[in-house]
């Protein structure tokens, strides 16, 4: 019954030409990016198109879906089509629950659609892409060092960097555990060095740097010798017999030569695990996407449940632009507070709380933090930049915004169906 | 307790504007009881409370006082609306469908299965006479044509009782005539029809009762032929006479101590005389 009901939103979306409209404008706005003006990176394309689709296509989409979703509802009421739903045997709730499916299928429909064209177009872009610029289609699992320490002389420090000077003098040492659970499907590794480089000889063109990586478990051990370029960030692959037979490694840098020095910190080197890959991981920036559509149809139902057509538009995307702002929100009402605490510094004699700041509590920082307790923040929607730095988007995230966005979405289906249930029908 | 197919006990409504200020009593303690089986007629002038009546019943508008029972089950107890029909005062219909697409729509919304859909549809489609225009969008259907899917939509499920708000207006002659016979033979199936209407011919050759409703307040409630009767006036219909027949009959009845109120030759109803162009022509 719900899903007849959702079948025959999208049909009403589709005949009155609505994904038609949506997807040429969003197709037309991702055909356009090319064009924007970027840096002369090599990868600037791409990651541009990316961002186009994150940002404006998802806008556009957005509207799209607030406008026909919370218009669907009044219009249902005062061409009093409700009737010929509520006389047959459909409750209140699942009659709203079939709406918001519709919507939800509907934007479904639409995003894979636009999301396709934007995958393509993406691979397109990069096709003659040198295998180094090529990052953003890794989805990288990043691995932080647990334990940093220079083994020998430290050079000098100098704002938290321990300069190591070549030829064994010092050797940075990173510690690296837990890289796997199970022996089984491990994907492949890599590491990824942002070293500072220096050097007294006077023409230095590149540095070498003897790069050592040995597995804790089994002692196995594999040197390499790299030439290194100033600002370069160093990548290399970790032999997969290593990381077969061992969960925790160690790796070893220090430059060869005596006349060159690196800079290290805790954070200098990286390991990553390659996961599933590009598509897999646009897949689930999509899904993130859409789990926002869902939301925001979510409320903008419940808003129409009660609110005329336009009343409603309005309120959603208010609620869809305070959910972007919302840290500036939090923000705000912060400053109030503390404008409030400021209060208590001063002599008692204007100890006392001012009428003003009184005024300023009840009528706007109170007002301010419901708002924001309240409101969904899509700050936990964004995914963008795990795209762009090709960075594996952890199912805890998707775990996390699936969540939120059930909860939310049963309690504005609850309120909308509350709201239908008091409702009376002209 | 007696089952009933519609019962209401002092049906209120006022109508108020959003400051509550401005207010109309549509219906004033409206006391009804409809037994299954029943065709019954609410009659009354433009603004009298049909409308509210029904909305009532079909729990779209909530009471000011009072209580009403479909089927013996509260207004707006969903599982009950199985086995309710209902056709608005007006069709309002998802234009973007065509008939068969919004038929098999509502169908789907009783659970009927498919092939009982197909068989349904089918039938209604015929039984309302628009089975050439079944593929045709809603959006370009002429007013009484909306009728007519409305009344198929309105018995799709098979219902057992029938709510029906106005269901001749905007029909041509043809259809009224078509719609009568339709709820006649319904109501030989069994099924309960409530109607509401102000067309008095109408509600007079089909409904067994009826309530008068005047300014949202029941005037009259009864069985239609008790209502109409008159024990002391006899109404003859006679063909083949001739003149002097006629005078002789008179004569008779003068004698007998009785008055002729009127004698006059039979005029056939604009009604019949249409009914019988359109279907020499077909
Ligand atoms: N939504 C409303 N708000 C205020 N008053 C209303 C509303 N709907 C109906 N009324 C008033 O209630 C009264 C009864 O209206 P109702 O529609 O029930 O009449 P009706 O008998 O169906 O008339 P008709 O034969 O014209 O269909 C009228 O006076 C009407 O103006
Ligand atoms: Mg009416």
């Amino acid at each position: 019954m719900i899903l007849t009901l959702a079948i025959h939103t999208v049909r009403e979306a589709i005949r009155k030409k609505i994904p038609h409209i949506l997807i040429s404008l969003g197709a037309i706005v991702l055909a356009i990016s090319p064009f924007i003006s970027t840096t002369h990176e090599p990868d600037a394309l791409p990651k541009i198109m990316l961002t186009v689709f994150f940002q404006a296509v998802a806008l556009l989409c957005v509207t799209g879906i607030i406008l026909f979703s919370a218009v669907s509802l009044p219009h249902d009421i005062e061409n009093k089509t409700i009737f010929s739903i509520l006389s047959k045997p459909v409750s209140q709730f699942k009659f709203v629950a079939g709406r918001t499916l519709g919507f939800a299928l509907l934007a479904a429909f639409i995003l894979v659609a636009l999301g396709l064209v934007n995958i393509i177009s993406v691979f397109f872009a990069s096709a003659h892409l040198p295998p180094e610029h090529r990052g953003i289609f890794k989805a990288r699992k990043e691995f932080g060092a647990h334990h940093f320490h220079i083994q020998g002389k430290i050079h000098h420090e100098k704002e938290g960097i321990r300069w190591v000077m070549g030829g064994r003098e010092g050797i940075a040492i990173w510690h690296f555990s837990h890289l796997h659970e199970k022996a089984k499907n491990i994907p492949p590794f890599e590491v990824e060095l942002r070293l500072k480089l220096d050097s007294s000889r006077n023409v230095a063109d590149t540095i070498p740097l003897s790069i050592g990586i040995e597995g804790i478990q089994s002692k196995e051990n594999k040197t390499e010798l790299v030439s290194a370029k100033a600002d370069e960030t160093v990548t290399l692959g970790i032999p997969p017999e290593i990381i077969r037979k061992n969960n925790d490694i160690k790796i070893t840098v220090f430059p060869t030569l005596t006349a060159d020095y690196i800079g290290t910190a805790h954070n200098t080197i990286k390991v990553f695990s390659i996961q599933k890959g590009f598509v897999f991981n646009y897949a689930k920036a999509l899904a993130i996407t859409f789990l926002k559509f869902l939301l925001i149809i979510a409320i903008a139902v419940m808003g129409s449940a009660y609110l005329s057509a336009f009343v409603s538009i309005l309120s959603a995307f208010a609620v869809f632009l305070c959910g972007h702002l919302l840290d500036f929100i939090k923000d705000f009402s912060l400053l109030l507070h503390h404008s409030g605490a400021h209060e208590h510094g001063l002599p008692g004699m204007i100890k006392k709380p001012s009428g003003f700041m009184i005024y300023m509590d009840y009528f706007f920082k109170k007002p301010l933090e419901w708002i924001s307790f309240i409101l969904p923040d899509f700050k936990k929607f964004d995914i963008l930049s795990y795209l762009l730095k090709g960075i594996d988007i952890p199912i805890e995230t998707i775990g996390f915004s699936a969540g939120y966005t059930v909860l939310y979405v049963a309690i504005c289906t609850l309120i909308s169906y509350i709201l239908l249930k008091k409702r009376e029908f002209f | 307790m007696n089952s009933l197919a519609v019962k209401t006990e002092g049906l209120t409504k006022v109508y108020k504007d959003f400051w509550k200020r401005k207010s109309v009593s549509a219906l004033t303690n409206l006391n009804l009881e409809i037994k299954h089986g029943e065709i019954f007629g609410l009659l009354g002038p433009n603004g009298s409370g049909k409308t509210t009546t029904v909305k009532l019943l079909l729990g779209f508008l909530h009471p000011t006082r009072g209580k009403s029972w479909l089927l013996d089950e509260p207004s707006g107890h969903v599982k009950t609306k199985n086995k309710i029909g209902f056709l608005p005062e007006e069709s309002y219909l998802y234009k973007f469908l065509t008939a068969e697409e919004i038929l098999d729509f509502y169908g789907k919304l009783f659970n009927l299965s498919r092939k009982e859909r197909q068989k349904r549809i089918d039938e209604l489609i015929h039984i309302v006479g628009l089975h050439p225009y079944r593929k045709r969008l809603l959006s370009k259907y002429s007013k009484g044509m909306l009728r007519r899917i409305g009344l198929a939509q309105a018995i799709i499920n098979d219902p057992e009782l029938i709510i029906l708000d106005e269901p001749t207006s905007g029909l041509d002659p043809l259809g009224r005539r078509e719609i009568k016979e339709l709820i006649r033979t319904l109501n030989q199936q069994g099924k309960t029809i409530l109607l509401s209407s102000h067309l008095l011919s109408d509600v007079q050759s089909i409904c067994n009762r009826i309530a008068i409703l005047n300014n949202g307040v029941l005037q009259v409630t009864g069985k239609v032929n008790e209502l109409l009767s008159r024990s002391d006036v006899t109404e003859f219909l006679v063909k083949n006479l001739s003149d002097s027949d006629l005078e002789s009959v008179k004569e008779f009845i003068r004698g007998k101590n009785g008055e002729v109120i009127s004698m006059h030759p039979h005029l056939s109803t604009l009604e019949e005389l249409f009914v019988n162009i359109i279907q020499h022509r077909k």
